[in-house]
């Protein structure tokens, strides 16, 4: 192996996959791809196990090379000019509207490889404008795809497209997005066959191999320099939406010398409403805490990250649901709380590393209706950002968003023009980050009036369990969401029977209702907690 | 042409260029930091400039203010429920894998930032109005906080700034310096539009104290004309950048790439990629006729959506330091060994290899000729501290050092890719212009790996940026949010919407002095389909929107490669670039070659690594290159503040310009 090439081969084969992000990012329609740049791209070998990928967003880290897989089990063969799109969270997706694409890369009749991108696509159907609905099982969450081909042999499938288009309430944005991502999918292979034609077919595979060996060898290192030992932590979820409460999520972690084991027997099973987490998303939470641990961002995300760490995963558990469990909050939610247990069972053997718990939510928004204007459909999904986690090192940043997710957010001015909605307040939620020598981040207040009736649907947490803090810091504060009438509005179920604050109503974390022209939706988002003692502050 | 004077202030030189007819003077001197017009007055009085000679001026005293957090103390008003909007940002953190950050400084605090009651709706219409009273009363505060600058930023302004503007006038008469966001940056997206605002309102005061200051010292000297540098490459008066200094915060690579363009327009090449590597970092730009504009530029994190050349930068350059990491890859950069201590081989301590200790030990530099001589490089210590890293990696200290360079280059030409291959450009219809302390160094092996076919090396590499600052236009920019659709708009309503735009530009260069022979104005549209939230800004060729349309559709398709012509097109924002054109200078009287033969400026000969192979290469001196002269590689220019590397495959010739130009084959 050439330490020369080896560096070489790193960053070509990642700007691969940086270059299909940039495509995909900039040509885009809906707003969680392009302003929130909800979507990842990665490159494969040709056994399918991922060489790179482009950081754009933790949640997929896991899931990419599960895509892979699938598409390879369901055609032994893929040829030359196929592009198998899937969504299906039981075979290589994480929730519906996450929407994959796979292609494998032939130079000269032989395989180089594969690549895929991921995009958060608006509107898959289902229940409740923006697919992210409050289910009982996965087929009220939208239209399930399980690895079909959208291109084979150079010609896009009009059956497919039509087939996807028709199952969304947003059919040309969807027309347009996959579009984007079609355009992606052939960057890649462009840019995968000249590498093979600059360096040779022969070398380009080497050294793909290489560089998951190489990943293997920093992940060691880390390890190594992990304290041996048995670290064991518990946090709940608030609830699923549908009576449960307090759902434990149990880990033990085990470091022995280069070797992990993250072991998540005794979380709870899985639960009706939609917050399971299917496999890939577990499995990114984790892949995530290695690569925050890891401080080295020229690292390529690949399989040689996981080899030394083993995951284990009761079936049918909440960190690794079985068909056909709703699982649309599992990706967004319950991927935080797996993040802050594995952390807080790593604060144990890390303490001036490990940061406090973060928000430890998305507040996932949607709203959607018809809108006024154009008598056209309209769903609207946004997560609002919030307190990060105080650490040795630092207090948490405030209004931030936190671990799983980076998403932008969308700009008020650029919301009032594209939805018949209007941001009334945007502002830090001051006091709410725990109190500690390192202080929690604040929170965020974001308040939006509905300029038309509209079904709304709120998936949150972090409004029963805080943020924990560490070492004696305190724990941030919790989440609210509330719900200010129109005036003279006659509520309905399930509002009139929700709890009163002065004139709003206290929503519940997870909750669906129709929203009336005129009134707001208040979210309080949760602030981060605090690092060691508050009276060890410097002032 | 008029007589002019370019002054760049770097944070190490001050560059001075004098132009006059053919006549042209090159003046360098140590930059000083404390006031930084001390040298550059000095500088004018050594090159003898006389007093009617217009002065262009390059400062980064913005760039400073804000790197170094010494802006003045600013206030900011927003519409009441969006004071936080400064510090929540996009709500994204600046890294992904991360799990601790720095606390970030925000350049209004929590106390300067004010709230008044007041509503405009996207389409324009007054929801709340504003009550002038509270206006009063929050102004009071303001200033009672100690406050000497205000941004006003209100939601929805670039529809309807009458609420900002009463803001505006009655700030002004308690004596406060006032940005207006319907002013400064009248577009939509109020993140990118009150960071903007907010850093003009931060650095303006302190530009104008430093501007007038020195226009004081000028005018002692006759001086009457002084004109600074935007980021976007265009000229401003000083009178306007003192009130503006917002648009020349990005303006430090501004004047290089200006001065790259116009070199090789003049002598032939208006397609070029400009490659400019300095000790810590590395610029590279595209101009496909013209330079190539963004308004996505940003400092400290903090966007700044004024036009800016579209540059990107890579931490790597000459000072970037090689290193193993624990998974074995042979690492350069970002740490940089800076100019204190600098290379190993600059002999002042340094014990980290570098690119340029990589580049002396592969015999491409001329240790007894660096720096035109002042400075003597030390190859053994270059070569020890190689020798562990060598070990280290299992290879000979020749291989480490090819190897050193092999991944600089690959980091340079990905950053090339980034501004061509990924904005649509095929780098093989273009000529590299490398330019910098290293660029010429690296330019042929970066144009090897990307096909791009010609290298064209500047006369005087090292003060391009001053030379750019006597050549540059004067440019003003003006835009405006309409969020249109096409297919709704005549062309008729264009027109009339453009055209204040296009008045206000023109009135502007005339009081400047151009007539309307010199003033180009270049109207231009930022389109995207009806959904899509980045917009490309398409020239005017037309007011026809179906010529419009068809227009975004090209360009739609050359950049991202696809289109959709039955999808509606948007109209984000109107823009127009009013242009005073300068005259172009005519060719310096050197003296032509009496044959191609270069041999009477060749001054020595060394063993140069090329492709593995030791090779004797022949040394030439660039200031006994004339036109007409013909080199082949392998070959060493050297000069004063650059090394021109030739290496076998490439040949050459200099121009009437003084250029060295070479092709491959």
């Amino acid at each position: 192996m050439d330490p020369v090439l080896l560096e070489v081969m790193k960053s070509m084969l990642t700007a691969v996959a940086e270059e299909m992000g940039a495509t995909l990012g900039r040509t885009a329609y809906s707003p969680n791809i392009k302003e929130r740049r909800d979507y990842s791209c990665a490159v494969f070998d040709a056994r399918g196990e991922m060489v790179a990928q482009a950081a754009h967003i933790p949640v997929h880290l896991g899931a990419m090379p599960l895509s892979v897989q699938a598409a390879l089990a369901r055609f032994d063969h893929l040829e030359e000019g196929d592009i198998v799109v899937l969504n299906d969270p039981y075979f290589g997706g994480s929730h519906l509207p996450d929407l994959t694409m796979v292609a494998p890369v032939y130079l000269e009749g032989r395989l180089l490889g594969y690549v895929a991108s991921r995009a958060h696509h608006a509107d898959v159907g289902g229940m409740v404008p923006g697919s992210m609905p409050l289910a009982r099982e996965l087929y009220q969450e939208g239209l399930i795809i399980p690895p079909v081909k959208i291109q084979a042999q150079r010609e896009v499938q009009q059956a497919v497209l039509d087939l996807i288009t028709r199952n969304s309430r947003t059919p040309g944005e969807r027309l347009g997005d996959l579009a984007a991502q079609i355009a992606a999918q052939r960057i890649g292979i462009r840019r995968l066959q000249e590498l093979a034609h600059r360096y040779g077919t022969d070398t380009l595979t080497t050294y793909m191999a290489y560089l998951q060996d190489y990943a293997e060898r920093m992940v060691r290192d880390l390890i190594r320099r992990i304290p041996d030992g048995t670290y064991t932590f518990v946090d709940y979820m608030d609830d699923d939406g549908f009576g449960t409460t307090d759902i434990p999520i149990v880990v033990t972690v085990r470091v022995q010398g280069e070797a992990m084991e993250v072991d998540f027997t005794g979380t709870a099973p899985q639960v009706t409403g939609g917050i399971n987490a299917v496999r890939s998303v577990t499995l990114s939470a984790v892949f995530y805490v290695l690569r925050c641990l890891l401080e080295d961002d020229a690292v390529p995300t690949n399989a040689g990250i996981f080899r030394p760490v083993r995951v284990v995963l009761p079936e049918g558990s909440l960190v690794h649901a079985r068909f056909p469990a709703a699982v649309a909050a599992g990706n967004v939610e319950t991927s935080q709380r797996i993040v802050d247990v594995v952390l807080g069972a790593l604060a144990q053997a890390l303490p001036e590393v490990v940061p406090a718990a973060s928000q430890g939510t998305m507040n996932n928004l949607t709203i959607g209706g018809v809108d006024p204007r154009t008598g056209a459909s309209f769903a609207y999904y946004e997560t609002i950002a919030g307190g990060m986690g105080a650490s040795a090192r630092a207090d948490g940043l405030s209004g931030v968003h936190v671990h799983m997710t980076n998403t932008l957010n969308t700009p008020a001015e650029a919301l009032e023009y594209a939805y018949p909605l209007r941001v009334t307040r945007y502002a830090l939620r001051r006091g709410s980050g725990g109190a500690g020598r390192h202080q929690g981040g604040d929170g965020v207040v974001r308040e939006v009036e509905l300029l038309t009736d509209a079904t709304v649907t709120l998936l949150t947490e972090r409004r029963r369990h805080a943020p924990y803090g560490l070492h004696g810091g305190a724990p941030g504060a919790k989440g609210e969401n509330l719900y200010i009438p129109a005036p003279e509005e006659t509520l309905a179920e399930p509002l009139i029977t929700l709890p009163r604050q002065g004139e709003a109503i206290v929503l519940p974390g997870k909750v669906s209702f129709q929203g009336r022209r005129g009134a707001r939706i208040r979210v309080v988002t949760p602030g981060g907690g605090g690092w060691g003692k508050p009276r060890e502050r410097d002032v | 042409m008029p007589a002019i004077v370019g002054v760049d202030i770097g944070g190490t030189f001050t560059d001075l260029v004098y132009r006059a007819g053919e006549e042209m003077r090159i003046f360098k001197l140590l930059s000083t930091r404390s006031n930084p017009a001390v040298a550059f007055l000095k500088g004018l009085d050594a090159l003898g400039v006389p007093g009617e000679a217009i002065v262009a001026h390059g400062t980064t005293v913005a760039t400073n203010a804000v790197l170094e957090h010494r802006g003045a103390r600013t206030a900011l008003i927003t519409t009441a429920g969006f004071r936080d909007v400064l510090v929540l940002g996009r709500q994204n953190r600046p890294h992904l894998y991360r799990l601790s950050f720095p606390t970030r400084w925000v350049p209004v605090p929590d106390d300067l930032r004010f709230e008044v009651r007041e509503r405009v709706s996207a389409r324009g219409e007054v929801l709340l109005p504003l009550d002038p009273e509270e206006v009063d009363r929050v102004l009071d505060e303001v200033v009672a906080r100690g406050a000497e600058s205000l941004a006003v930023v209100l939601l929805f302004s670039f529809l309807r700034p009458e609420h900002e503007r009463l803001i505006g006038e009655r700030a002004r008469a308690r004596g406060l310096f006032v940005s207006l966001s319907s002013h400064i940056l009248p577009e939509y997206r109020e993140f990118e539009r009150t960071s903007t605002t907010v850093l003009n309102a931060y650095v303006s005061p302190i530009m104008a104290r430093y501007l007038t200051s020195l226009q004081e010292g000028l005018i002692r000297r006759g001086h009457t004309t002084l004109w600074v540098m935007q980021s976007s490459g265009g000229i401003l008066t000083a009178r306007r950048a003192m009130d503006e200094a917002v648009r020349t915060i990005l303006s430090g690579p501004a004047a290089g790439v200006t001065g790259a363009f116009h070199v090789a327009s003049l002598a032939g090449y208006d397609h070029i990629i400009t490659f400019d590597m300095g000790g810590t970092s590395t610029d590279v730009s595209l101009a496909d006729g013209r330079i190539r504009r963004t308004t996505e530029g940003s400092i400290e994190g903090w966007p700044l959506r004024v036009p800016m050349m579209d540059i990107h930068t890579v931490g790597a350059g000459g000072g970037s330091i090689a290193y193993r990491d624990p998974g074995g890859a042979l690492r350069v950069g970002p740490e940089s060994a800076g100019s204190e201590p600098g290379p190993a081989c600059y002999g002042r301590g340094g014990n980290h290899l570098t690119v340029t200790d990589a580049n002396l030990l592969l015999g491409r530099l001329v240790p007894e000729r660096f720096l035109g001589g002042r400075m003597t490089l030390d190859v053994d210590a270059a070569h020890r501290v190689a020798e562990g890293l060598a070990r280290a990696l299992g290879l000979t200290v020749e291989a480490l050092a090819e190897g050193v360079l092999q991944v600089a280059n690959a980091r340079m030409e990905q950053a090339i890719r980034v501004i061509s291959i990924e904005r649509g450009f095929d780098p093989r219809r273009f000529t590299l212009v490398p330019f910098g302390g290293a660029g010429p160094m690296h330019g042929m092996a970066l144009a090897e790996a990307l096909g791009i076919p010609r290298v064209l090396v500047p006369r005087y590499p090292g003060v391009l940026s001053a030379l750019g600052l006597t050549l540059a236009d004067f440019v003003r920019d003006y835009s405006r949010t309409v969020m249109w659709l096409l297919h709704r708009v005549t062309a008729r309503d264009l027109e009339s919407a453009l055209a204040p735009l296009l008045a206000r530009g023109r009135e502007e260069l005339r009081d400047e002095g151009f007539d309307d022979g010199r003033i180009r104005l270049e109207p231009a549209l930022d389109l995207r389909y009806q959904g899509q939230s980045f917009e490309l800004t398409v020239p005017l060729t037309t007011f026809d929107p179906e010529g419009i349309a068809r227009a975004f559709h090209e360009a739609h398709e050359r950049r991202y490669g696809y289109a959709r012509p039955d999808a509606a097109v948007e109209v984000v924002n109107l823009r127009v670039t009013a242009r005073g054109v300068r005259p172009k200078p005519s060719p310096p009287a050197y003296p032509e070659a009496p044959s191609p033969d270069p041999g009477d400026a060749r001054v020595g000969q060394q063993r140069v690594r090329f492709g593995g192979e030791w090779l004797a290469t022949p040394v030439y001196d660039r200031d006994l290159l004339r036109p007409g002269h013909r080199l082949r590689g392998p070959a060493l220019v050297v000069q004063e503040d650059a090394t021109t590397v030739v290496p076998p495959g490439w040949q050459g010739w200099v121009d009437r310009w003084g250029n060295l130009v070479f092709e491959r084959g």
